[in-house]
């Protein structure tokens, strides 16, 4: 079966949201039904068949074309299948999400897998800030899965997040990882000021030393954490473009921290190639 | 029946089901794996009187094994699943994590668990952290050496237990000769170990005693001391010693292939080298379900 593709057939001004979009709300959907479904615009419902021309007949593998950086909750809450975005995407991608994956040929708004439970988020280009964190009036950030971003990625990445795991080839901006509960950060890039900051628990990764090690991280020396071992490994084997980490771990720096909120947070700092 | 001179005994041997996992052990060095692994292993030759049998089943290189370092295999069995978790919890917390480096993962993947990491984690005195990779919760437990790493729970699986056949040998020499022929060519079977010392047992045990106290004693018919006092003695006049070769195995497959390269290797030696018969300990079919006849299996 042709995978399902849904091309935008203007540039649309105002954001909309797209959360009724997914391989599970889909599912056993004709292309005249879904043509009708509403999507909300403002204070407006939009039919998506005045949105997008709809193409093919698999909703399990969504393919979304053409400029969708107004298109905000793509893949939200959405719990299998796979739905692909050929070129950027808005804001809150993946938000909520349980399973399957969404893959960005582009860049990402603000607050990708905002809530996410599991599943993959996979961006070719860069992300914008609140990567993995909580949505404001939420009590943690991401709670499962992983997010993969190859370029760079804003501020406050992962900030209160719970469980999952979030990797970063290129850098992020300030505040990464801040007020972590659990879960696994790994920039590979540089990172912005007070990395880690307030963190409770969980682990930050860093490819490379930040300018400024937050005050209230203390230092355990240079380590081997046999973890990163298993950790790489099974990273590689998800997304096998991944080769940096060839190269990396498991000697690291280790640091304990944010010792103010109980220092059970871990942050490394990868040294030369070990594995 | 006959091979290369031996004669084969119309007999069979007796085996009972057992319950069973596998653990990978990982070091900084084979050698280091092997230490843990062979303490793990050590004390663990009858359930009669160690609580479990365990064996080392293989050497595994470092690009199957879940963290990347050199590994060892190991086999362990009990009789039942309660029993199994107590002495992988046992011997994991004193072999494995004490040995420098080494870290302990599952190799079974089965529905039905045991704890490992879940029950040692507490070790970590609330240090330990976990991981959730690839779906499979790891604990990280900090020690003086760095970090041992352990899976949060291993597999466990019905199995084999008490396969086995006897050598009749002119002597001890000539038999021990050919047992470890027989054990070397086993150690390519997958999913079976012997797990007496050197994989072979010298005291071969018959069920019951005179002594109420005892549940098992001397295979008294098999002792050539005992040939010229027992009328009933199995020993042909020939046979000087009598070695026994016991194997336990994930299932009934793995236990027959294993005796059936252990027994075609033996014969190899034939007579001229000391090798006489090779038969096989039952205890009438009361003892087990599973029945390994030895002409079928070599045939």
């Amino acid at each position: 079966m042709k995978p399902m593709t849904l091309t935008l057939k203007g540039h649309q001004a105002q954001r909309v949201d797209v959360a009724p979009l997914t391989p599970d709300l889909l599912q056993g959907k004709s292309r005249s039904e879904i043509a009708r479904i509403p999507l909300h615009a403002g204070n407006r419902n939009i039919p998506t068949g005045d949105l997008f021309a709809i193409d093919g007949a698999d909703t399990s593998d969504l393919h979304l074309r053409g400029d969708c950086r107004t298109l905000n909750n793509i893949g939200a809450g959405m719990g299998g299948g796979s739905i692909t975005v050929h070129g950027s995407a808005g804001h809150r991608l993946g938000a909520a999400m349980r399973g399957g994956q969404v893959s960005v040929h582009g860049d990402a708004g603000d607050w990708v897998g905002t809530g996410m439970h599991g599943g993959r988020i996979e961006i070719r280009g860069h992300a914008g800030n609140w990567v993995g964190a909580g949505f404001p009036g939420d009590t943690y950030g991401m709670n499962g899965g992983t997010i993969l971003i190859s370029g760079s990625a804003g501020e406050r990445i992962g900030d209160r997040m719970r469980r999952g795991s979030i990797i970063i080839k290129g850098d992020t901006g300030a505040y990464c990882g801040t007020r972590m509960l659990a879960g696994t950060i790994l920039v590979l890039g540089t990172t912005g000021e007070f990395a880690g900051l307030g963190m409770k628990r969980g682990t930050l990764i860093l490819g490379r030393r930040p300018k400024q090690i937050v005050a209230t991280f203390n230092a355990s020396g240079t380590l081997k954490m046999q973890f990163l071992r298993i950790l790489f490994r099974q990273w590689m084997r998800t997304y096998p473009n991944l080769t940096e980490l060839r190269k990396r771990g498991p000697l690291c720096e280790y640091f304990s921290g944010d010792l103010t909120t109980g220092g059970k947070g871990e942050l490394m700092i990868l040294r030369n190639a070990y594995l | 029946m006959k091979i290369n001179g031996v004669e084969i005994e119309d007999s069979f041997a007796e085996a009972f089901p057992m319950k069973a996992t596998r653990l990978v052990i990982t070091a900084m060095t084979h050698k280091w794996a092997y230490r843990a692994a062979n303490s793990l292993t050590g004390f663990a030759s009858s359930v009669i009187g160690c609580g479990c049998e365990a064996a080392i089943e293989t050497e595994i290189d470092l690009h199957h094994t879940p963290d990347g370092r050199p590994g060892i295999s190991v086999l362990i069995f009990a009789m039942s699943t309660k029993a199994l978790a107590d002495q992988v919890l046992k011997r994991v917390g004193q072999s494995v994590m004490t040995t420098a480096t080494a870290a302990c993962y599952s190799g079974l993947h089965t529905e039905d668990r045991i704890p490992l990491g879940k029950s040692l984690r507490f070790f970590g005195d609330g240090y330990q952290i976990s991981k959730l990779i690839g779906g499979i919760r790891y604990w990280r437990i900090p020690v003086m050496h760095g970090e041992f790493m352990c899976e949060e729970s291993t597999g466990v699986t019905k199995a084999v237990g008490g396969g086995n056949f006897l050598v009749y040998a002119k002597s001890t020499r000539h038999g021990l000769a050919a047992c470890e022929k027989a054990l070397k060519a086993m150690k390519k079977v997958a999913g079976a170990v012997a797990p007496f010392p050197g994989g072979i047992v010298g005291s071969g045990s018959k069920v019951g005693s005179k002594y109420k106290f005892l549940t098992a004693s001397t295979n008294h018919l098999y002792c050539p001391t005992l040939r010229a006092r027992l009328p009933d003695t199995a020993l042909p006049p020939e046979v000087g010693s009598v070695l026994e070769i016991v194997i336990d195995g994930l299932d009934e497959a793995a236990v027959r292939e294993a005796m059936r390269v252990g027994i075609l290797a033996t014969c190899a030696f034939g007579p001229k080298r000391g090798i006489y018969r090779i038969g096989a300990g039952n205890y009438g079919g009361k003892l087990g379900p599973y029945h390994f006849h030895l002409r079928k299996i070599v045939k």
